[in-house]
Order: C-alpha cells, then structure tokens, then sequence
C-alpha cells in the first residue's frame, strides 16, 4: 500500500490509463510527476529499476486492480527526466535515479546545515555526512553516495568545500 | 334624459363647449387617479423600504428568510437583483452579495476546473464556497447560488446549470456540451449512480445504437469532463470526475487557486 497519503488521483481508476485527449494527459502526467516525487521522497528511494517501480504500489493500485502499463510508465518517467527531476543510470533506460530535489538543492541543504552549525572548517567523511548521528534529522540523511558527491562538487565550484582523499575514501572540509 | 334640440349654430357651439369641459374633466380625473396612485406607490415603496430595512440583518443573514423576500419580490414583479443601483441594493446590499457570490463562485469553478474539466455538482460547489468565506461571513444556501449562477449568465453562455436527478451540476466552461440538453442531462444521471458509465449501459439504458452513444462519450472526453478507464474488467468505463466523490470536500491547493487568477 501507499504509505502515504495519497492524492485523489490514486483512487480514480482512469488515472491509470493513459488519456486520450491532451489536456486531460497533460494535468494527468503533471499529477503522476508529483507522486512519483513524493512517494520516493518520502521511502527515501534514490534509484530504481523499470521493473521494480513497474511492482511497486506507486505504480500498482492492487486495491484497485489497475496498473499504470508499462509504455504510460516509460512516458511518466520521461517526464520527470525533461524537468530535471530523473536520469537514465544505463542506456537502456533499465534503470534511474531520482532527484526529488534538484542538485542545487541539495547542495543549498547541505551547506545550510554546515553553516547554521558553525562547521565550517570541519572535516567530514561522506559516509558522516550521509549516515551519521548528527545529520538525523537533516533531509540529506542517507542521500545517495553519488548524488552526495555531485552535490558537494557543485559546493566545491563555489568554494564553498573542498572534496579531500582520505584513507579509507573521501571526505570533504566545508569553507 | 335629454331634449332633442335643434341643429343650429348654436347648438353645434354648446355641444363643443361641453365636450371640452367633459375633456377637462376627464384629464383632472386621471391626474387625481395618477396622484392617488403615485401616493400609493409610495406608501407601498415606503413600506417595503420600512420592511425591507427593518428585516435588512435578517434578509442579510438568513438564507431561508432570503429565499422568501425573494419571492415576494418576484411575486409584485420587483427583481432586486436587476440593477446595482437600485435602492434594493443601496437599501440591502443585496446586489452586492450576489455579486460578491458570483465571484466567488468562478474562484472557485475556476480553481477546480483542473480536475473536473469544468463540470461541478451544486453541492460541492456550496461546500468549496461556504470554505473560500470564511466562519463569519453570512451563510448562503443553494439557493442563492443557483441565483448567482443565474445572474453569471449575463456574461455570456460561460456558466450552464444542468438538473440532475434532485440535484444540479454547474458547467462552468463555455459551450462546451453542445449536445442537447436533454440528452446531456439523461447521461449525467447515469453518470451519477457511480460516477461512470460505459457505452453498453448508455445503450440499454436510453435505447441508443452504440455509435451514438460512443460519440458522445467521446465528446466528454474531448472537453476534458470525462476520463477513459481501458482497465476495467469487460468494457471501457468513462468517469466523470465531478462526480468522483472521493474528490469531494478535497481542499483546493495553492497551486490550484492560483489558477483561478486571470
């Protein structure tokens, strides 16, 4: 099941049909879009497979018995990818990751956290910055490794960080 | 009784001279009834003007008691709607409420149309409305909506209210069921069962040959109003989400009111 709550369109058995007339597929495309973000932000889901999302609830109403097929699923997620929201991981399309932020967000996020916290000049590995105790409670808990370590490259090009190797991978030291 | 006389000069002379006076007569019997009317007039407007500012909070605040000043009014031919300048509305405000209403109401129409192609049921449209007011504005009834809508029209074939078994639905996109009514209204009411019907139903239930009944399917689904579910277990389903009542009482989202900005 949804383990959230749901917009009406969930419920309504002909979302999960591809519609026919353009402006009803538009608002219906616009309305998957915004799910689909909110389902993995609030899983924490960051990459997924064509087949796994194909099962998962987000695409499969089994209360309902109605699925989104396939081809639509393949359009939705096209979608996301033209607002930024998706890429591709293969080129088969097999598989993708999702920004339920964009980059820039992310790395707005992280640096915020650094600052209000006065860690400037503090050095962090990324796995303390993604798993440890004291980012619990920050949104990027438990972001993915490389869409950590885009989003402290972007702070890098506004020196704002500098990534460092460490002996047992890298870190970053916040400026 | 009068004498016969004779037909001279004379004569001819008297019969103009009283035929004038009767003329006279006559013109100061109409201005009397005229004054006596005008003075009746505006007793009767004094009275309805005493009334109508005395009831004015009542008239104001009550729907029901509105509903029937409203048809008093409508009974002595006086539509206090008619004219924003009138004194019923210098007096009530009345013309101002409904116009307040009626822009609510396309707030509202408009915030939705999103999701239900434009098509709305008189009772979600009052709960959407009763919310955008507020706790301690007046209280309105359907009635005064159906009024409101009603008044919309002036601005053109924009807003349609279209009865539905015991209910209504507002169509608030222009020209957009250009069927006819009747036939737009039968389908509504299939509709309304559970919210979607599929081509066999509309054939059994009106008598229609399939092609028919697709064509105009499909035209709901080309305004938008209707969506297509393929899924279903035997046929496809064609679903009216302003009919969807798990949509109802659904709070309109920011995004959703910005829409109804022009």
């Amino acid at each position: 099941m949804m383990s959230f709550e749901s917009p009406w369109q969930y419920s309504f058995p002909p979302f999960f049909t591809l519609q026919p007339n353009v402006d009803t597929r538009q608002k219906q495309l616009t309305a998957w879009c915004s799910l689909v973000l909110s389902y993995c932000r609030l899983n924490k889901l960051y990459t997924m497979t064509v087949t796994e999302a194909q099962e998962s609830p987000l695409f499969n109403n089994r209360k309902l018995q109605r699925k989104l097929p396939l081809e639509s699923i393949l359009v939705v997620l096209e979608e996301l990818r033209k607002k930024g929201n998706l890429e591709w991981l293969d080129k088969n399309k097999s598989s993708f990751l999702v920004l339920w932020r964009r980059l820039e967000e992310w790395s707005k996020l992280i640096y915020q956290w650094v600052s209000k916290n006065g860690l400037t000049n503090s050095v962090f590995t990324l796995y303390e910055l993604s798993n440890g105790d004291d980012t619990e409670n920050e949104e990027f808990h438990g972001l993915e490794e490389s869409l950590l370590l885009r989003a402290l490259q972007a702070l890098q090009q506004e020196h704002k960080a500098e990534i460092i190797t460490l002996d047992d991978g890298r870190g970053v030291k916040f400026f | 009784m009068m004498h016969r006389r004779g037909v001279g000069a004379g004569a001819i002379a008297k019969k103009k001279l009283a035929e004038a006076k009767y003329k006279e007569r006559g013109t100061v019997l109409a201005e009397d009834q005229l004054a006596q009317m005008s003075k009746q007039l505006d007793t009767f407007k004094t009275n309805l003007e005493e009334f109508a500012s005395k009831h004015k909070q009542e008239i104001r605040k009550n729907p029901q008691f509105r509903v029937q000043f409203q048809d008093m009014c409508a009974t002595i031919g006086v539509d206090p709607l008619a004219s924003g300048k009138g004194f019923w509305s210098e007096m009530l405000g009345v013309g101002d409420f409904y116009y307040e209403l009626g822009v609510q109401i396309i707030e509202v129409c408009l915030a939705l149309k999103h999701r239900n192609g434009g098509l709305i049921t008189l009772e979600e449209l009052h709960q959407q409305v009763l919310k955008g007011r507020g706790k301690f504005a007046q209280d309105v009834s359907q009635d005064d909506l159906i009024r409101a809508i009603k008044k919309l029209k002036v601005l053109g074939n924009g807003f349609g209210i279209l009865p539905v078994g015991g209910t209504y639905l507002i169509q608030s996109v222009p020209a957009a069921l250009n069927m006819d009514h009747t036939r737009t209204c039968l389908l509504c009411s299939l509709f309304q069962k559970k919210g979607y019907v599929t081509i066999s139903e509309i054939q059994s239930s009106l008598k229609w040959e399939a092609q028919r009944a697709k064509q105009v399917l499909d035209h709901l689904l080309k305004e938008g109003m209707a969506w297509l579910d393929t899924q279903a277990p035997t046929e496809p389903q064609y679903w009216l989400p302003a009919l969807f009542t798990e949509l109802y009482s659904q709070e309109i989202t920011p995004e959703e009111a910005k829409e109804a900005l022009p």
